[in-house]
């Protein structure tokens, strides 16, 4: 995008892991129905929110993402009859758990999105690209990516003075 | 810690309370082995440093005298059950010193059908509690020296084990440090937070003791060990190193059964067990679930209700 395009200073990435059966069908009728929203979101399709594990979300952190989004069928509607009820606990369990670690859960969304509500996608990703884009960049696991481990430090005062010995 | 107003150092059992234990396992392993009950024993035997004690298998009965129960006891022997162990469990039914937690996790295991019941006997204990890290080991059990887990231990009494050895003095009520961190940490802003953890977890060298003593990280093949694709980075640095405690604690959660051992074997002293107990204490208020000395048929994450809980999904 080009400088002068840009309407706002800060531009969210936006990851969202979406069911193939409901959500991604959904998303595609919002794109069918020629409904606008925002381009921020990524969207990687998975067979079932059931596949989608902690650790992706997570990696999505990791590598920049500023909010991530998870979405599939309304519980009951799962083509594989549980994913999504499973997918629940564990996302309930997790979001426990970023939170106890000390993570904003303002960024990590989580929605039903049947393949009827191509609305409602719009709705979702539009919402969370606004309160993403108030709230700024996810700071904590960029800073931490970038961090190196104690040893590589190479330009401390005792490593320079022991330089200058040799 | 905050353990001032607490006798320090003094013994909080006799040390008659451990001999009574070291008679009746000796004696309830020298009967199996004989009788052809069991082909194994697993328990604890002294080892080189004085008071110390490391463990063993036995497989025959003239060396039953080498078992010993004592506050340096601290393994949790269930971890030699696992898969990571076949050769040890191949052995047809096996005996094994259980103390509260360890029969906990051995309960977990059978709920996911690691192991079998009738393959086992167990020797559970009625226990005071062990040492903590960093512990001489011949120093007597006291309110110095007792490990955080067991200040605030609620299965000091085995439950449907096969025969219980000792009996359970009386115990003196101890300051709850853990829970008190962990409603210390609960009441930081996620900011803070975030800086206690990163500070904790970025000192971790990555040896991977806290799986390796874990007895249900029994995965032949460990996700943080795959790298096509790679899901948690292998070397020590920050990054990784918060990936690896958030998704060791992710796949331990309801399963956990408090042992600790991921603390007690940990080199860098990271306050592991403040990560699990909070995942406990979760589970249960979510699900209702409790580690306990029963097998559950399914784990929380394993199994769902229709009106579980959505109020976080949109």
């Amino acid at each position: 995008m080009h400088a002068e395009k840009l309407k706002n200073n800060f531009e969210p990435k936006i990851v969202a892991f979406v069911c193939t059966w409901c959500t991604y069908a959904g998303a595609d009728l919002a794109g069918t129905s020629r409904m606008q929203y925002p381009s921020n979101v990524r969207v990687l399709k998975f067979p079932c929110t059931g596949r989608i594990d902690p650790l992706f979300i997570l990696r999505a952190f990791q590598k920049g993402a500023d909010a991530v989004l998870v979405s599939g069928c309304h519980p009951g509607d799962c083509h594989y009859m549980a994913g999504n009820f499973h997918a629940r606990r564990r996302f309930a369990t997790f979001r426990k758990l970023l939170e106890f670690i000390g993570v904003d859960l303002n960024r990590l969304q989580f929605s039903w999105v049947s393949a009827a509500e191509g609305g409602k996608w719009v709705e979702v990703v539009t919402e969370l690209t606004e309160k993403i884009r108030s709230m700024g960049q996810m700071q904590e696991f960029k800073a931490l990516e970038l961090e190196e481990c104690w040893s590589g430090k190479l330009d401390t005062a005792e490593l320079q003075e022991a330089y200058n010995k040799i | 810690m905050n353990n001032i107003a607490e006798k320090q150092n003094t013994p909080l059992v006799d040390s008659a309370y451990f001999e009574a234990i070291t008679t009746a396992i000796r004696m309830e392993a020298r009967r199996a082995l004989d009788s052809g009950e069991v082909s194994a024993v697993i328990g604890y035997k002294s080892g080189r440093r004085k008071g110390s004690a490391q463990p063993v298998i036995i497989t025959d009965a003239a060396r039953s005298d080498e078992l010993v129960f004592s506050p340096a006891c601290v393994n949790n022997l269930a971890l030699y059950l696992t898969k990571a162990k076949k050769e040890v469990r191949k052995n047809g039914k096996i005996a094994i010193v259980a103390k509260g937690c360890d029969l906990k996790a051995l309960a977990g295991l059978m709920g996911e059908s690691q192991l079998k019941r009738e393959n086992l006997h167990i020797i559970g204990i009625a226990c005071a509690g062990v040492h903590g890290g960093n512990v001489e080991p011949s120093e007597p059990l006291s309110t110095g020296t007792i490990a955080r887990k067991c200040r605030e231990c609620h299965s000091h009494v085995p439950e449907g084990v096969d025969m219980t050895a000792g009996t359970l003095p009386a115990l003196e009520q101890l300051a709850a440090l853990e829970s008190e961190e962990l409603s210390r940490l609960e009441a930081m802003t996620p900011a803070e937070r975030w800086a206690f953890w990163t500070e904790h977890l970025s000192r971790c060298i990555r040896c991977m003791a806290c799986r390796q003593v874990c007895p249900f990280c029994y995965c032949e093949q460990c996700l943080c060990d795959r790298n096509r694709p790679q899901g948690v980075e292998t070397t020590p640095r920050p990054a990784g190193n918060m990936g690896w405690h958030i998704i060791r604690a992710m796949h331990l959660a309801g399963r956990c059964a408090g042992c600790a051992e991921c603390e007690r074997s940990c080199p860098m002293d990271i306050p592991l067990n403040l990560l699990n107990r909070k995942m406990a204490q979760e589970l249960k208020d979510l699900y209702g679930h409790e580690a306990g000395m029963q097998p559950h048929e399914k784990g929380p994450l394993a199994m769902y209700k229709e009106n579980d809980d959505e109020s976080f999904i949109k």
